[in-house]
């Protein structure tokens, strides 16, 4: 100790010089010690996956063959593959049937929930959630069989009144419900929720003032509610175009006898499933990949579409 | 968060690649050891593989068989090719006919059983058989196990309210050919005003094309479908049904055609041996109200698996074994006695074990022979490795028909268009 010529602070025991090396090394490492396992665990499953796929998508590559460098090639080809544009059509199209009434039921539910005068409002809150708990394949399943041609439910109060049966999964439009309808069933609950909980914010003296000025539950819902859901809107769009470009399980299960094309004619096959079906039932991974990053591609334009246009809204005053 | 979900999904093709990779490093865990004897065995649920394997450890008491039910047929095939591209591989796999033909052209990857011993027991097996699992250069790479074989299971009670005979003699003379089949349909339908047959990708379209000489490719490996005369005749065929109105328009395997098997809305349908176990559990209440007749053209296969050895197994010598015991001509009988799954070899289609097998669900047809002599007109023709694709645009071309949705005339067409996307891109 006497040998130790470091300045002492009033106050401060003199700390060992190598131990206090250590604690600022420790004190250095250790956040970033803290924050390493999912930044290991991203660069693993995430970012290494993320750009091998762009590497593969270079290829025409064999799972079990060859590995042959073919350039752009397979993103020429992609670009001029009907069915690459024929699945991306299908996307938009159940991304927006099924988003827009979802969306939108959502909202009013989410309107009547939050009315002060609900009874039973924790049986209700939470029974939404029902769906989004349920496993996404026996959603499709049970879905598969009410809607079925010749013996589903639906189609057989159809019959009962004297319609022809409709055939949900062979026609394009009729696929595209069917898969709409059990994506909706599955988020609705989940998206009134969040709706919900911005509503709780909203102070009750607001709707109180507003039922005193002789506003009706429409005008409140337009005028209050609406307004003060606007970023977690905004929120819920973004989220859900991510999920509606991903959609696939209720494809893959939707027309069994062609499942990797969703029926015959590729009626509702969607981005997803063609890249399944390219990789891992036609083994063209280089081809699977460059639909892949395609993917990639679209869901990072319209993820930036969606920032910009919510950036553009929010100073509009509501 | 979300981009994690994003880069997950996207990357959907390498992720299998990666983990594959990963499992590389760590593979000398959980093979079946080095001592020879043992094997690690990748076989499909539903066919009762356990029991195979603990059959063959009677024999063999001291051998370790590590056996995985990996999924079904597609997914053990998928299972492999990540396998394979991983480098951690079984000793012996079970590869379903309709995935083989990726597999043989790539023989790198697979033992040639030739060296194994393979060249002594080929002859045991159908040629048609085994030329499916032999590469252009001669190299076998698996050893079938087991044949689809045709007939056409019918409802005996629906024949007789419409009319028709119902003894199945009378009733495979109803049919010698396809033209006959689709009229024998349309009395049926005409009868009862109800379907005749499941649909026509299935019943018509996959049992005609596989009644010639010629499929899809010539023997060269040249692509033909487009002027294949059988292709064309069975597409016709097909068309033909569909245009009788005689199909239940229900795909094979979907809810609706179990639905419509129990509720007997089809009376007749193109039945491989291993469909028998389907109706069976689907439709348990109509036992005894089944009999199969002969298929028209007389012959017919679909369905059967090989045996292979991936080229990485760490017991080659022992999976051997394994196949040499299990499948000759003796093994396979003894299999088809408690499994009912039909030998691939054509030595003991006259032995009494198998053409006195009678299914009583069935009214006690003779399965044995009825689909035995089904394998017997068949040719060998070449599987190549768009085989499978090139068939399925085909069959969508006419359920798409078949389901209202499509033009007949310009069917053809479309289905040519889809296979040249197909197997061009």
């Amino acid at each position: 100790m006497t040998t130790s010529i470091t300045p002492t602070k009033a106050g401060l025991p003199p700390a060992p010089p190598v131990e206090a090396a250590r604690r600022g090394f420790t004190e250095i490492v250790a956040p970033y010690a803290y924050i390493a396992p999912f930044f290991v665990l991203f660069a693993v499953f995430g970012l290494i996956p993320l750009l091998f796929t762009f590497y593969v998508a270079l290829f025409d590559w064999n799972p079990i063959g060859e590995h042959v460098f073919v350039g752009l090639d397979n993103f020429s080809r992609l670009l001029g593959d009907v069915r690459f544009w024929n699945a991306a059509r299908n996307t938009v199209s159940i991304w927006l049937l099924s988003t827009v009434p979802q969306l939108l039921v959502a909202l009013v539910l989410a309107h009547m929930l939050n009315h002060v005068r609900l009874r039973l409002a924790v049986f209700f809150r939470m029974t939404m959630l029902v769906p989004y708990i349920t496993s996404v394949a026996a959603t499709a399943i049970v879905f598969s069989q009410m809607f079925d041609r010749d013996y589903g439910l639906l189609n057989w109060l159809l019959g009962l009144v004297g319609f022809e049966h409709i055939d949900f999964t062979q026609s394009v439009m009729g696929s595209h419900v069917l898969i709409a309808v059990m994506v909706a069933w599955r988020w609705f609950g989940y998206t009134t929720l969040l709706y919900l909980a911005s509503l709780q914010a909203v102070p009750r003296a607001i709707y109180e003032a507003a039922a005193v000025d002789g506003a009706g539950g429409a005008r409140q819902f337009l005028h209050i509610s609406l307004p003060s859901l606007r970023p977690v809107i905004v929120f819920t769009i973004v989220t859900s175009t991510i999920g509606g470009l991903q959609i696939f399980t209720e494809a893959l299960l939707v027309n069994r006898g062609a499942a990797s094309t969703c029926g015959p004619i590729r009626q509702c096959q969607t981005l997803t499933l063609f890249l399944f079906e390219q990789g891992f039932t036609q083994f063209k991974f280089g081809y699977a990949a460059a639909i892949g990053v395609a993917l990639f591609v679209m869901v990072v334009a319209l993820a930036g579409l969606n920032y910009f246009l919510s950036t553009r809204i929010r100073p509009v005053k509501g | 968060m979300k981009f994690r979900n994003v880069s997950a999904v996207v990357l959907a093709a390498t992720a299998a690649l990666s983990m594959a990779a990963c499992s590389g490093s760590s593979s000398e865990t959980s093979s079946g050891g080095s001592d020879g004897k043992s094997f690690e065995f990748w076989s499909f649920t539903g066919i009762n593989a356990k029991g195979s394997a603990e059959e063959y450890k009677k024999i063999k008491p001291d051998v370790q068989i590590k056996l995985t039910e990996v999924g079904n047929a597609q997914e053990t095939a998928q299972a492999l090719t990540t396998a394979l591209a991983g480098g951690k591989v079984p000793d012996l796999v079970l590869i379903q006919g309709d995935d083989l033909p990726k597999f043989v052209q790539q023989p790198q990857n697979f033992v040639d059983l030739r060296t194994m011993g393979a060249d002594k027991i080929k002859g045991d097996y159908l040629d048609w058989v085994i030329s499916q699992s032999t590469t252009k250069d001669g190299a076998i790479i698996g050893i079938p196990t087991d044949v689809g074989g045709m007939a056409i299971a019918y409802r005996t009670d629906l024949f007789k309210k419409a009319g028709l005979p119902t003894d199945r003699e009378e009733v495979g003379k109803l049919w010698p050919t396809w033209d006959a089949f689709i009229e024998t349909g349309k009395k049926y339908t005409a009868a009862t005003g109800k379907a005749f047959i499941d649909n026509a990708g299935g019943s018509i379209y996959s049992q005609v094309v596989n009644q010639g000489q010629e499929k899809y490719y010539d023997p060269a490996g040249n692509l033909v479908y487009e002027r294949s005369p059988q292709v064309k005749t069975a597409f016709d065929q097909a068309l033909k049904a569909v245009a009788a109105g005689i199909t239940a328009k229900q795909s094979t395997f979907t809810e609706g055609w179990s639905a419509a098997m129990k509720r007997g809305d089809f009376a007749a349908i193109a039945a491989p041996v291993w469909l028998l176990g389907s109706i069976r559990d689907n439709a348990p209440d109509t036992k005894g109200e089944w009999d199969i007749a002969t298929i028209p053209g007389g012959s017919g296969n679909w369905g059967g698996s090989f045996l292979a050895i991936p080229k990485g197994a760490k017991n080659p010598k022992a999976a051997w074994d394994y196949i040499a015991a299990t499948q000759s001509p003796q093994g396979q009988l003894d299999h088809f006695a408690q499994a009912r799954s039909l030998p691939s070899t054509p030595s003991v289609y006259k032995d009494p074990k198998l053409t006195s097998a009678k299914d009583e669900f069935f009214s006690g047809a003779p399965i044995g022979t009825i689909y035995t002599n089904s394998l017997l007109g068949l040719k060998p023709f070449l599987i190549g490795p768009d085989s499978t694709t090139i068939g399925t645009e085909f069959t969508n071309a006419i359920t798409n028909v078949e389901q209202g949705k499509g033009d007949p005339a310009k069917a053809w067409d479309a289905a040519v268009t889809n296979i040249k996307t197909a197997i061009g891109g």
